[in-house]
């Protein structure tokens, strides 16, 4: 700019003068819009939490198929016919027993025998209520391929097993393999191999989705593999799978096997017995209508949960839509969860 | 300057011993009267019960029951008040970061909010990079997860490095609190997250707050210790400079020191977010609002298509993340900025401009109802269709690849390398075992490791867990082997050569953040021997940290000694391995030492994947409820980190004492 | 121990000294206090590095600085003698010994005194330049006054005006990667001289540049010294620097002083083998002054043309060459001797002795 410095300096202040006003409204604008836009979407969601008498539930869905499928018909059911906002955690196995205490979750619908967190959190604390069975029995095993037994047919029992261990021969474990479960889940194989008197190494492939990579396999493979498995589970089906007989249970039979238990108190079958559902105590007492029909919603059978496993994880559906091709065949039974 | 300690002349004395006194082949001999010892003795001396603690696992499950019950009181005590109100305020945080990315901006502004700001701050490519990674959420289909995700992991990379930093500032000054913080850092990025998620729990509740410590622990180690590296690296004559112009501590940090160390202090940066997002799953399951997490831990059982796309989206925003925060410091670097008066002004122009256009976009995408818009318009299904069928091709035991590759290579490699050194580790007496490890970790490094390591298997066995740790540890041993041989090999040619440091660069990133239950489940169907998948996924996981340790080693190697050799006419071939590797060999052990400490890290992962022992104990812990089994198998795989941290370390020499 | 007694120039005559350093014992290691005092101290440095794993870096140092004065320490590297400048201001915590500067006692200082006086007392040359990358040439230049915590306005005026003292005013925006060595040490240069110090400290400065620049440097260091009248401490381990440069030169080895005079006393009286094969291969001419060859003048002989005694002998030649009487070597007026023919072609010839 060319003149005396002094016009030169007035220049710079009138220039500055003149940007300095736009740029505090762009900047009031700004911080005006976002303002605005948070209130608005607070009123949004508020409003639309009033419609809902229901209000929100919180439905864990643990890591396995078969607690997809509880989870979505549930939320299907509550959303469509009771307004219910339901909101989907995936918190693991025993942390969520501390969400129910504190609320956080309200209920989770499938639970397979948490026999020490019952006793903390439902008989001493009271903060969780354990609400019966959800309609499926669980029940842990040994299992082998049908098409085994065509050539093996004592493979039906245990006894069938003896002297036969190295048909069961892995790279690993010349011997014979036994493919463990999941760490999630109570197991005695150890235990019970050495009890039964059998030459089977058990090897530990890690979390189900390894095992099952393991066995399907083998098993796609026509080859001889048996290894700890449980019902109610779609691929039983699928994979056209058997149960080998164990000993009977007696009365100091023990399942659980990182309990230090004598040896002989692990030479038995392991257990069957209901799933249970597990609410949140503060869910229980809000009074709100999820509650009821959360407490009357229960599958008819196993089968009917592995139907909509096999659609999830074999068909690869959308959970929601197998959720709702279930209900909606199934009208009878919704009704009766919603006390009609 | 310490006097010399006992390790220091036997290491010079042995540089010039002969090839048979030399330290490789001691170590051999050891190893073979170890296994003169396993062919001869018995094989079933394993650790005596006798020695075995056997009730510390009932005192922790105790303990825990007493924390459990403690946090459940109606008024708990002072330290749980001030746990909880900080737990409220981070799960705040994170909610209200949360609803803006996505409620309150909804996707159109957010998108524009990333992208306008990675313009104005980093530049053209920074921008396209975000609004890529954006426009790839979306296209997944996962858009709210990922911005859960988002939202949660800016918090804890934001705490982490306010954590971080000005402890590694601290450990970069003062030897001391280096020394005192060194061991705890290495517990913290060994000890699995598995085992301390329960207590985390019953501390900060389950949700968001709760997600971001179990990230934290994780990812506030490298800002530690990269800060302190880089205060460390700043020239010793300008330190000294400005202390004699009477600069206080104060002014040398703010003045001198960091400013100097930028570069150091953007690779914490980098890798805090790195660190951080490789958490995602883990803090996910602890976490109400779990994120991308979510869909990774279900779909591994119900929809592994989901899976692998969930863990693509982790991966784009690390590597958005990343790239986008270098390119800012890259700008913001004062000493390349020439702003004056005009160029100040337009700038701040911009900037006004961004956040109007934003508010805009927000606006417009409240009115156009954006939200339900998109999620109708995603190439999630047309994804998960291809996803799914490369694993089914994956799953077929039918193919060329699983026939003729991988079933018999992995077969192999069990049968005659995995198998025999488990056995051979596991079946030994375990006063062989024992002393023959602590008198190779003398040969190989001196009294001190010695030491430790004697002390540290000790312990294993005393924690009752020696059958399972040796198992593991012919696992990480190979894992480890494998991990070095590649991580060198591929170190010293992206060293070399322009082209490969750039292809391994994203490479590294993507191995570091995807979740490692998402690529290694295929591998089970492909290597469906239980070993297998978990050596692959500690060595997909631990090498890029070798190769970029050994990349910067070889290329840092001075360039006058470089030059010298090539005025002597040696070829590239030979200045690389008499020169530069020998240079570079400090930065090769440690490349050693971290690549053995990423291995271990993952053990819980390989655990989960057929490595069982302790990996698989320290899952059941957690997974069962079994504090104690679960803090007992982590200290193991702690005491045996610790173990062979020291033996790799090697000796450090002794201080310089300026004279003259 | 090595004298401090000045042999002749700026002595007592200048007043009392600036700096004083008293017994400055240096030695790295653990328990290092221990060995002063016990006969260890006297061990050489191997032997006692062996003994007690300690190393002994100055030796019982003591010297005079006076003000205005040029004070050089020399000697070859490992002697001790950037170790020991670096106790003058505590930048290496001495072992023992005392150190006034300015009247102040500096080893007994408190963190705050200490900070005084390195911001307003002394200031420091380094060897390796010491510039801070990130800033520019006039920052890093004013960076002593910003410690002090002087106005923006005013340390970069300042700054400006002494960068004009070094001919670097149009290198005032450049940031140092950008200058070239000798540019660089300007810049130093500039930096220590910003903040109007009492005390110079030069840790051998020149050493990483080239010969022709180092030559240029020691000229701009002498057309300084004589504008400024700053009082200098100057580390090289260069002898015809410190013989440039220097008043008074201490030479060290192996952590003690060997011998402390004037340049002229160094050539003309080395004090043992050592320092006589290091002047060994300066020309005696061009150090010794008059005052070294002349004799006490005969009767008669105070006719000459007259020199002053400081005259060098290599300055004197010409004119004691073209004169047929001996000259007359003149302190202060007085004639204090006598120099002729003979003596001159003597102290000529006694230099390739």
């Amino acid at each position: 700019m060319q003149g005396n410095p002094q016009s030169e300096e007035e220049d710079r202040m009138s220039k500055g003068l003149r940007a300095r006003p736009v740029r505090v409204v762009l900047a009031a604008a700004a911080v005006a819009g976002l303002a605005v836009l948070a209130l608005v979407g607070t009123a949004a969601a508020r409003s639309t939490a009033k419609k809902a008498s229901c209000g929100t539930v919180t439905l864990n869905e643990q890591a396995w198929t078969g607690s997809t499928a509880n989870t979505y018909v549930a939320k299907y059911v509550l959303e469509k016919y009771l307004g219910c906002k339901v909101n989907i955690t995936d918190i693991a196995e025993i942390p969520v027993y501390q969400a129910m205490a504190q609320g956080k979750v309200d209920a989770v619908l499938e639970d397979w025998q948490h026999v020490a967190q019952y006793k903390q959190y439902a008989t001493k604390q009271k903060t969780v209520v354990l609400e019966g069975s959800n309609g499926l029995t669980g029940h842990i095993g040994w299992f082998i391929p049908r098409y085994l037994l065509k050539k093996y047919p004592e493979f039906k029992t245990w006894q069938g097993l003896k002297g036969h261990e190295s048909v069961f021969a892995s790279p690993e474990a010349p011997q014979g393999m036994f493919l463990g479960g999941d760490p999630s889940y109570e197991q005695k194989d150890t235990q019970l191999i050495q009890a039964l008197g059998l030459n089977l190494k058990h090897v530990t492939v890690g979390a189900e989705t390894a095992e099952v990579a393991r066995f399907s396999q083998l098993i796609a493979q026509k080859k001889p593999v048996i290894f700890y498995w449980w019902t109610p589970e779609y691929r039983n089906t699928s994979l056209d799978l058997v149960e080998v007989k164990l000993p009977p249970r007696g009365k100091s039979c023990q399942d659980d096997g990182s309990t230090n238990a004598p040896l002989a108190d692990y030479r038995c079958a392991y257990a069957s017995y209901p799933l249970e559902k597990v609410f949140s105590a503060k869910f229980v007492k809000s009074g709100s209508p999820a509650v009821a029909v959360l407490k009357r919603w229960r599958w008819p059978s196993n089968a009917d949960q592995n139907m909509v496993s096999s659609w999830i994880a074999g068909q690869h559906m959308d959970p929601a839509k197998a959720a709702q091709k279930y209900v909606q065949s199934h009208m009878s039974l919704v009704n009766k969860w919603l006390g009609k | 300057m310490a006097a010399p300690t006992v390790a220091a002349p036997v290491a010079l004395a042995l540089e010039h011993r002969p090839w048979w006194r030399s330290r490789p082949t001691l170590a051999a001999l050891i190893v073979a009267a170890m296994v003169i010892c396993y062919l001869t003795l018995s094989r079933t001396l394993t650790w005596p019960n006798a020695l075995v603690w056997h009730s510390l696992t009932h005192y922790l499950d105790n303990i825990q029951n007493w924390l459990a019950a403690e946090s459940d009181k109606s008024s708990p005590n002072i330290v749980y008040r001030v746990i909880h109100g900080i737990s409220s305020v981070v799960d705040a945080l994170v909610r209200w970061l949360y609803h803006l990315l996505s409620r309150w901006l909804t996707w159109p502004a957010t998108t524009a909010l990333g992208t306008l700001v990675a313009l104005r701050f980093g530049g053209r490519r920074a921008a396209l990079i975000m609004l890529a990674s954006f426009a790839a959420f979306g296209a997944l289909g996962l858009w709210d997860d990922s911005m859960q995700t988002l939202a949660l992991m800016l918090v804890a990379v934001a705490l982490s490095l306010l954590v971080g930093v000005p402890l590694g500032i601290l450990a970069g000054r003062s030897n001391r609190v280096d020394r005192l913080l060194t061991p705890m850092l290495d517990a913290a990025q060994i000890i699995p997250a598995f085992a301390y998620l329960m207590p985390v729990v019953i501390f900060f509740s389950v949700g968001p707050a709760a997600a971001v410590i179990t990230t934290m622990v994780y990812s506030v180690p490298p800002a530690v210790r990269i800060t302190a590296l880089g205060i460390r690296g700043v020239p010793a004559n300008t330190v000294e400079a400005a202390t004699a112009f009477g600069a206080t501590s104060r002014q040398l940090l703010w003045k001198v020191q960091l400013p100097l160390a930028r570069r150091m202090l953007l690779l914490s940066v980098n890798q805090t977010i790195l660190f951080a997002l490789s958490m995602v799953v883990i803090a996910g399951l602890i976490n109400t609002e779990g994120g991308l997490g979510a869909p990774v831990t279900n779909g591994l059982n119900s929809n592994p298509a989901l899976a692998i796309l969930a863990g693509a989206a982790i991966v784009v925003m690390a590597i958005a993340l990343d790239r986008v925060t270098e390119a800012i410091a890259e700008r913001t670097d004062p000493a390349r900025r020439h702003l004056d008066e005009q160029g100040r002004r337009r700038a701040r122009l911009a900037t006004a401009a961004a956040l109007g256009s934003v508010a805009v976009a927000a606006a417009a995408g409240h009115l156009l109802s954006a939200g339900s818009a998109y999620t109708r318009f995603t190439a999630q299904a047309w994804l998960l269709a291809r996803v799914q069928s490369v694993l089914d091709y994956v799953q077929k035991p039918t193919t060329f690849l699983f026939k003729d590759i991988t079933n018999p290579l992995g077969n192999f490699i069990v049968a005659h390398l995995l198998q025999p050194l488990d056995t051979f580790l596991v079946e030994t007496p375990w006063f062989v075992t024992l002393v023959g490890l602590t008198a190779i970790a003398f040969v190989l490094s001196g009294l001190r490791p010695a030491i430790t390591t004697a002390a540290m298997f000790a312990l294993i066995g005393v924690l009752g867990e020696w059958r399972d740790a040796m198992d593991t540890f012919s696992q990480v041993l190979v894992a480890t082997a494998i991990t070095v041989v590649l991580g060198v090999v591929l170190g010293v040619l992206a060293a070399e050569s322009e082209w490969v440091s750039r292809v391994t660069r994203p490479i590294n990133d993507v191995l570091q953040t995807l979740p490692q239950l998402v690529y290694v489940i295929p591998f089970v169907y492909v290597f469906p021997i239980s070993y297998v998948p978990g050596l692959i996924a500690s060595v997909l996981y631990a090498f890029p940290v070798v190769v970029r340790l050994v990349e910067r080693g070889v290329r840092d190697v001075a360039p006058p000694a470089v030059e010298a050799a090539g005025a002597f006419g040696a070829t590239r071939l030979q200045i690389l391995v008499k020169v530069k590797i020998p240079l570079a060999r400090d930065a090769i052990m440690l490349g050693v030492n971290q690549g053995l400490i990423m291995v271990l890290a993952v053990v819980v992962i390989a655990g989960l994947v057929g490595s069982g022992a302790l990996g698989y104990a320290v899952a059941q812990g957690l997974q069962r409820g079994q504090f104690g089994i679960g803090v007992v198998a982590s200290l193991a795989i702690l005491a045996m980190g610790i173990a062979l941290d020291r033996v790799t370390r090697g000796n450090r020499s002794a201080g310089r004492g300026g004279v003259g | 121990m090595a004298s401090s007694e000045p042999a002749n120039g700026r002595g007592p005559a200048n007043g009392s000294p600036l700096i004083r350093a008293e017994g400055i014992w240096k030695i790295f290691g653990r328990n290092a206090e221990r060995v002063i005092g016990t006969p260890d101290a006297n061990l050489s440095r191997a032997e006692l590095r062996a003994k007690t794993g300690c190393v002994a870096a100055v030796r019982d140092v003591s010297f005079d600085v006076f003000p205005g004065e040029v004070f050089v320490v020399m000697g070859l590297s490992g002697s001790g003698k950037s170790t020991l400048v670096r106790t003058l201001i505590r930048l290496i915590e001495p072992t023992a010994g005392r150190v006034e500067i300015d009247g102040r006692d500096v080893t007994a200082a408190d963190r705050d005194e200490l900070l005084q006086l390195r911001r307003h007392t002394s200031s420091m040359v380094f060897q390796h330049f010491g510039l801070l990358a990130h800033r520019t040439v006039l920052d890093n230049v004013a960076f002593g006054l910003e410690v002090q915590g002087v106005s923006k306005s005013e340390r970069h005026a300042r700054a400006a005006s002494v960068l004009s003292l070094v001919g670097l005013e149009d290198a005032a925006n450049q940031f140092p990667s950008e200058l070239s060595g000798g540019m660089q040490q300007r810049v130093g240069l500039a930096r220590a001289f910003a903040v109007d110090p009492k005390v110079m400290l030069y840790d051998e400065p020149f050493s990483a540049l080239d010969p022709l620049i180092r030559r240029d440097m020691q000229d701009e260091v002498i057309r300084l010294q004589h504008e400024t009248g700053k009082t200098m401490v100057f580390i090289t381990h260069d002898l015809p620097e410190a013989l440039r440069l220097g008043d008074r030169i201490a030479i060290m080895r192996d952590g003690r002083i060997v011998q402390l005079g004037t340049p002229e006393d160094l050539v003309g009286s080395p004090a043992d083998d050592y320092v006589s094969n290091f002047v060994r291969d300066i020309p005696r001419s061009h150090v010794l002054t008059l005052r070294w060859i002349m004799r006490p003048p005969a009767a008669g002989e105070e006719d000459g043309p007259r020199l002053d005694v400081t005259t060098t002998v290599r300055s004197a030649v010409p004119v004691i060459a073209a004169s047929e009487r001996p000259c007359c070597a003149v302190d202060g007026g007085r004639v204090v001797g006598v120099v002729d023919k003979d003596a001159v072609l003597a102290a000529i010839a006694g230099e390739d002795a």
